[in-house]
C-alpha cells in the first residue's frame, strides 16, 4: 500500500529545481562550517595546552626562559586539559541557552540575515580566542571563558536557521530521507574541521583557528549573498501550498490521531500579501504545539548518548584497549557513518509509513541491544568497527532524525500553518533541550567513569536510551493506532 | 686618525651579525656587546638634503666620530686602568691580524666588537657587572686578580672563547671536560680550546621535542630550537603565507557569491 508514495516521490524527485539543489549545499556547508570550527578546537587541544604551560622536560642542560618555561597560564598540561573541557562544558550550556533564543530570532527577523551574522560573528569570536590572544601574547583565562560563552551563543544561530531554511524548501513527503542525507553535515564539519586543522598546525596552533575562522566568515558571505530562505522569496509557490495539491502528501506525519478523521485539506495558495502576513508563534505556543515537548525530552535524552559518544569514544578506545589515540579517532568515524546511513535509511523508511515514531521506536530497541553488545566488544578492531557502526546506525539514526526531519515536521504541522513561523523556534527548542542533556551528560558521564567505571556508563547509557523511548511512547501509540486504522480503511474500501 | 679614513662600510653592522645564536634572545645576544658607539653612529647619515651638500658635512661628521669612537669604548675596556701590556697574551693576539686594533684594555675589530679583553693586574675580585659587553671575545686574561668565587656561571654566551688566562689558584670554568687542553704554570693558569659538550654526553634525549643542544660558554650548554623549528617550545614549523591564502580565499568567496547572487537572489524579493 506504501508504494505509490515512493512512486510520488520519484517525480517530487524531477521536481527539484536548480534552487533546490543550491538551498540543500548552502545549508549542508553553513551548518558544516559551524561544526567544523568546533571541532578544530578539540583538534588543537594538545597544542593549546602545551603553549600554556611552562615545559616539564627535566635535564641538566639550561632552557632558556623566553623558548621554554615563559608561560605560565597553568602549571602543568593535566590542568590546562582541566580547563579545555571546562570550556567544552561551558560551550555546550551557551549553545544550548542560545539555541531557545536564536530560534525566536530567527522566526522574528530574516532567516539568511540571521544566519549570516551568526556565521560571520561567531568566526570573528573564533579569530579573537585562537589567533589574537596569541599574537598579542595576552593569555587570560576569564577571557577564554567569556569568549566561548559568546561563542556558544553565536553558534546556535545555525541550526535552527538552517533546519527552517530547508523546511521551507522540502516537503513533508521526501523530508525523511533528504533530511537523512542532510544531516550528514555535522559529520562532514567534523572531518572539514581536522583536515583543516592538521594541514596547518605545524605553522602554530594560532593557524588552525585563523583558517576555520576565516573560511567561516567567507561562509557567512557566501549565504547573505546566495541563500533564498523559502521559496516564496522567488515568487514559487511554497510547499504546503503544491503539496495541498496533491491528494494524500499534505497529510501531516505529525498530529494527534483524533484529527486524522476530521482532517479538512486546506487549499489555501500562497500569494505575496499573506507572506507579508506571516506572524511569528510565541515561544510558549511553540512548545504547547503537540509533539514538541515529548520529543525535546526525548532528544534530551538521547543526545545525551549520542554526544558521549562523540566525546569519549576515542578516550574509551585508547583507555579501555590501549589502543593509540590517533588510530582509535580515526576509528570512531565509523560511528558517524553509521549515523548518517541510519539517519537516511530510516528517514526513507518513515517517509514510506508516513509515520515516524514507530521507526525510532524500533531503532531505539534496537539501540539498547547494540549498546549491550557494544561493551562487550573484544579487543579486535575491525570487530569494534563494526559494532561501532551498527551503534550508530541505532543511535546516531534516530537522533539526526529527531533533530532534523521531526523538528522540521514539528515546526510545519497544520495548526500553524497559514498564520505563523514557527520552524526556527521548534527546532530550537527540541536541540537546546537536546543540548542541555548533551551538557548535562558530559559531566555525568566523566563522573560515572570514575566512580563506578566504564560498565556502568554503559548501563547509563542503556538507561537513557530507555527514557527516549519513554518519552515517546505516546507519540508511538498513536500513530501505530492510526497506521492500523488506515489499513483497516483500506481493506474495508477494497 | 687613521680611523677616520677608513669609515664602516655599514652603520647598521654593530655586531658579528644574528646567526643562529640570535634565537637566544636579546639580553645574551651578541648585538648588545658592543654599545655606545656602533648606536650613534647609526643616527649620523639621518636627515633629508641633497647628496652634494652634505659631502663637506660627511666629512666633518666622520673626523667628529672617529674621535667619538675612541671615546664611547664599551665601559668594560675602561674598567680598569691603563692599556694592554705589550708583551701579553692579548697583545700577542691582537697583532697576528691587520685590522684589529688596541683600545685601552680591550682588542676590537674595525666594527667595534671586542675579539679581546685583558684585565690582568686589576685587583679584581669579580670580572664585575659589565662583563656580559664583551660576551664575543676569543681570549680573556684575567691572571694577578684576587678572583673569588665560581666563575662557572661568569661566562654564560662566551661560546666564541678560545684562550682563557686565569690566576693560579682558579680552576677553569666547567672543569678540565670543558677545555682542550688546561696548563698551569707558576703565576697563571690558561685553558685553551672550548669542547663542544652536546656531542660528548651521548644522551640524545638531552633537550625536550623539537629542541636541540647548543654550547653556551665554558662547560654550558642550552637548549634552543632545532633546525627549522621556532616559537614557543619550538612547537612552530615553516611560516604561514597570510598572503595567498587570503588571496585565494577571497578570490573564491567574492566569485561564489557573484555567481549565487546572479542565480538565485537576484530575483528573489527584499524583505
Amino acid at each position: 500500500m506504501a508504494w505509490p508514495n515512493v512512486f510520488q516521490r520519484a517525480s517530487l524527485l524531477s521536481q527539484f529545481s536548480h534552487h533546490h539543489v543550491v538551498v540543500f549545499l548552502l545549508t549542508f556547508f553553513s551548518y558544516s562550517l559551524l561544526h567544523a570550527s568546533r571541532k578544530t578546537f578539540s583538534n588543537v587541544k594538545v597544542s593549546i595546552s602545551e603553549q600554556w604551560t611552562p615545559s616539564a622536560f627535566n635535564t641538566s642542560i639550561e632552557l632558556p626562559v623566553e623558548i621554554w618555561s615563559s608561560n605560565h597560564l597553568f602549571p602543568s598540561a593535566e590542568k590546562a586539559t582541566l580547563f579545555l573541557g571546562t570550556l567544552d562544558t561551558i560551550f555546550l550550556f551557551s549553545y544550548a541557552v542560545g539555541l531557545f533564543i536564536s530560534g525566536i530570532i530567527g522566526d522574528r527577523l530574516n532567516l539568511r540575515w540571521v544566519l549570516s551574522f551568526g556565521m560571520c560573528s561567531s568566526a570573528l569570536v573564533v579569530f579573537v580566542f585562537g589567533a589574537l590572544t596569541e599574537w598579542l601574547h595576552f593569555y587570560n583565562k576569564w577571557l577564554y571563558c567569556c569568549l566561548w560563552i559568546v561563542n556558544g551563543l553565536l553558534q546556535s544561530t545555525g541550526w535552527p536557521c538552517v533546519v527552517a531554511v530547508m523546511g521551507n524548501w522540502f516537503g513533508k513527503a521526501g523530508r525523511g530521507v533528504v533530511f537523512g542525507l542532510w544531516s550528514a553535515c555535522a559529520s562532514v564539519g567534523n572531518i572539514l574541521g581536522a583536515c583543516l586543522a592538521y594541514s596547518v598546525l605545524q605553522y602554530g596552533y594560532e593557524y588552525a583557528f585563523l583558517v576555520t575562522a576565516s573560511v567561516q566568515f567567507a561562509g557567512g558571505i557566501v549565504i547573505f549573498f546566495g541563500l533564498l530562505v523559502s521559496p516564496e522569496e522567488i515568487g514559487l509557490s511554497g510547499i504546503e501550498a503544491e503539496e495541498n495539491f496533491e491528494e494524500d502528501s499534505h497529510r501531516p506525519l505529525i498530529n494527534d490521531g483524533e484529527n486524522e478523521d476530521e482532517y479538512e485539506p486546506n487549499y489555501s495558495i500562497q500569494d505575496d500579501s499573506s507572506v507579508a502576513q506571516v506572524k511569528a508563534i510565541s515561544f510558549y505556543q511553540a512548545c504547547c504545539l503537540p509533539g514538541v515537548i515529548p520529543y525535546s525530552l526525548a532528544y534530551a535524552c538521547l543526545k545525551l548518548v549520542n554526544y558521549s559518544f562523540f566525546f569519549w569514544l576515542p578516550f574509551y578506545l585508547s583507555n579501555n584497549f590501549g589502543w593509540k589515540e590517533a588510530e582509535a579517532d580515526k576509528l570512531s568515524i565509523w560511528y558517524d557513518v553509521g549515523g548518517i546511513i541510519g539517519g537516511t535509511l530510516q528517514g526513507f523508511i518513515s517517509d514510506v509509513l508516513q509515520k515516524r515514531a514507530p521507526v525510532l521506536a524500533l531503532s531505539l530497541l534496537l539501540a539498547v541491544g547494540s549498546l549491550i553488545g557494544y561493551s562487550r566488544s573484544p579487543n579486535d578492531k575491525s570487530v569494534n568497527a563494526l559494532l561501532m557502526t551498527v551503534t550508530g546506525f541505532f543511535i546516531g539514526g534516530p537522533s539526526n532524525m529527531i533533530s532534523s526531519a521531526i523538528s522540521a515536521d514539528l515546526g510545519r504541522q497544520e495548526l500553524i500553518q497559514r498564520s505563523s513561523e514557527a520552524l526556527a523556534t521548534v527546532t530550537g527548542i527540541v536541540d537546546g533541550s537536546g543540548s542541555i542533556g548533551a551538557a548535562v551528560g558530559q559531566y555525568l558521564v566523566s563522573l560515572i567513569r570514575d566512580k563506578l567505571g566504564w560498565m556502568w556508563v554503559f548501563y547509563f547509557f542503556i538507561l537513557m536510551t530507555s527514557c527516549t523511548i519513554v518519552f515517546i511512547s505516546p507519540l508511538i501509540v498513536r500513530e501505530i493506532f492510526s497506521l492500523v486504522l488506515r489499513r483497516q480503511a483500506h481493506i474495508l474500501r477494497e | 686618525a687613521p680611523r677616520a679614513g677608513k669609515p664602516p662600510s655599514s652603520p647598521t653592522a654593530t655586531g658579528p651579525g644574528p646567526g643562529p645564536d640570535a634565537l637566544r634572545g636579546g639580553a645574551a645576544g651578541p648585538g648588545r656587546a658592543s654599545s655606545g658607539a656602533p648606536r650613534e653612529r647609526k643616527m649620523a647619515p639621518h636627515g633629508p638634503g641633497s647628496l652634494t651638500t652634505l659631502v663637506p658635512w660627511a666629512a666633518a661628521l666622520l673626523l667628529a666620530l672617529g674621535v667619538e669612537r675612541a671615546l664611547a669604548l664599551p665601559e668594560i675596556c675602561t674598567q680598569c686602568p691603563g692599556s694592554v701590556q705589550n708583551l701579553s697574551k692579548v697583545a700577542l693576539y691582537c697583532k697576528t691580524t691587520r685590522e684589529l686594533m688596541l683600545h685601552a684594555r680591550c682588542c676590537l675589530n674595525q666594527k667595534g666588537t671586542i675579539l679581546g679583553l685583558d684585565l690582568q693586574n686589576c685587583s679584581l675580585e669579580d670580572p664585575g657587572p659589565n662583563f656580559h659587553q664583551a660576551l664575543t671575545t676569543v681570549i680573556i686574561d684575567l691572571q694577578a686578580n684576587p678572583l673569588k668565587g665560581d666563575l662557572a656561571n661568569t661566562f654564560h654566551g662566551f661560546t666564541h672563547l678560545q684562550t682563557l688566562i686565569l690566576p693560579q689558584d682558579v680552576n677553569c670554568p666547567g672543569g678540565i671536560n670543558a677545555w682542550n687542553t688546561i696548563t698551569s704554570y707558576i703565576d697563571n693558569q690558561i685553558c685553551q680550546g672550548q669542547k663542544n659538550l652536546c656531542n660528548n654526553t651521548g644522551d640524545p634525549e638531552m633537550c625536550p621535542e623539537n629542541g636541540s643542544c647548543v654550547p653556551d660558554g665554558p662547560g654550558l650548554l642550552q637548549c634552543v630550537c632545532a633546525d627549522g623549528f621556532h616559537g614557543y617550545k619550538c612547537m612552530r614549523q615553516g611560516s604561514f603565507s597570510l598572503l595567498m591564502f587570503f588571496g585565494i580565499l577571497g578570490s573564491t568567496t567574492l566569485s561564489i557569491s557573484i555567481l549565487l547572487w546572479g542565480t538565485q537572489r537576484r530575483k528573489a524579493k527584499t524583505s
